[in-house]
């Protein structure tokens, strides 16, 4: 099964519960990128509101050094001139 | 350092190894996919070299099913939107959404933001559905456009693409490209531990000789050997 026919693919997603871990692990980092970038997205935007890191922290549930830690360095800001 | 362009040509055998990625159900783009697309472009002097030493199509077709059978590449796996589909997410819809609500260069910039590789223990994801599929063919871009310099051509066409192929299939990747970053990276397309670009495996089931077809394509191109 080493070349997929059109449409197969799609058919082992769908007959595949997730409970086969190769399925099921593979939808977990597919969600893991999608949230990483939803929350880089959300930080840049609450800091360029002017929100604290403090604030930032308690709505995502973390501690603010940890939030800080992650965002502090962040490159290229799109909203900072 | 003078400017390489890619041709015409070489953005069709881009576009179409990208179909063959479908074709294999791979979520990535390697040295691997830009010998079938060099194939799949009847007609160039890069496909002919290649048919005058018994690789065709449907050959090296075979032979990539075969490496993904043995786990040299990955096999076929589910896209990530067809992964998120299965927790009831809708990958296209979250796209639009934000990037109504942000804009294309903001959900850009968070793209690059969550998956830059970093200082220690490399990034927080290699990748990420919201962004392409990764193009892992960066070595061998690289030696097509010194092949192009060495050789004096200011155009890289599917010769010169193959010849860079070929020629980072001999040379052992830098260091930059065995980072964990770049394992995290492969891993998160199924591709094995050690993963290199699956080209030389791929020309080796087909028989050919590298060393051969190397000097085919320098003679191809026209120019003496660099």
């Amino acid at each position: 099964m080493g070349e997929a026919a059109p449409g197969e693919v799609t058919q082992v997603a769908a007959a595949t519960s997730s409970q086969d871990p190769e399925v099921g692990l593979a939808a977990v980092a597919a969600l893991r990128g999608l949230v990483e970038v939803l929350e880089a997205l959300q930080v840049e935007n609450a800091r360029a509101k002017g929100w604290s890191w403090q604030q930032i922290a308690g709505k995502l549930g973390v501690t603010k050094q940890a939030v800080h830690h992650k965002y502090a360095s962040r490159r290229f800001g799109f909203r900072r001139s | 350092m003078r400017v390489v362009q890619w041709s015409e040509r070489t953005h069709r055998v881009l576009d179409l190894a990208w179909q063959e990625t479908a074709r294999f159900g791979h979520h990535y783009l390697g040295p691997e996919h830009l010998v079938l697309g060099v194939l799949r472009d009847d007609g160039s002097g890069a496909a002919r070299v290649l048919e005058a030493r018994g690789v065709d199509l449907a050959a090296a077709r075979a032979a990539l099913g075969r490496l993904a059978d043995r786990g040299v590449v990955a096999g076929p796996r589910p896209s990530d939107a067809e992964l998120l589909g299965m927790l009831g997410i809708d990958l296209e819809a979250i796209r639009r959404s934000t990037e109504q609500a942000f804009g294309g260069m903001a959900v850009g910039w968070a793209i690059r933001e969550a998956t830059r590789a970093r200082g220690r223990g490399g990034g927080r994801v290699p990748r990420t559905p919201l962004g392409e599929p990764p193009m892992l063919i960066s070595q061998a871009l690289q030696h097509a456009g010194e092949q192009a310099r060495a050789l004096g051509l200011g155009v890289v066409g599917p010769e010169l693409l193959l010849l860079g192929v070929v020629t980072d299939i001999r040379t052992p990747w830098p260091r930059c490209m065995r980072t964990r970053w770049t394992r995290q990276l492969h891993a998160s397309v199924g591709l094995p531990e050690g993963y290199r670009g699956a080209a030389g495996p791929l020309l080796q089931a087909c028989g050919v000789d590298l060393e051969e077809l190397g000097a085919a394509l320098v003679a191809a191109l026209g120019a003496g050997v660099p």
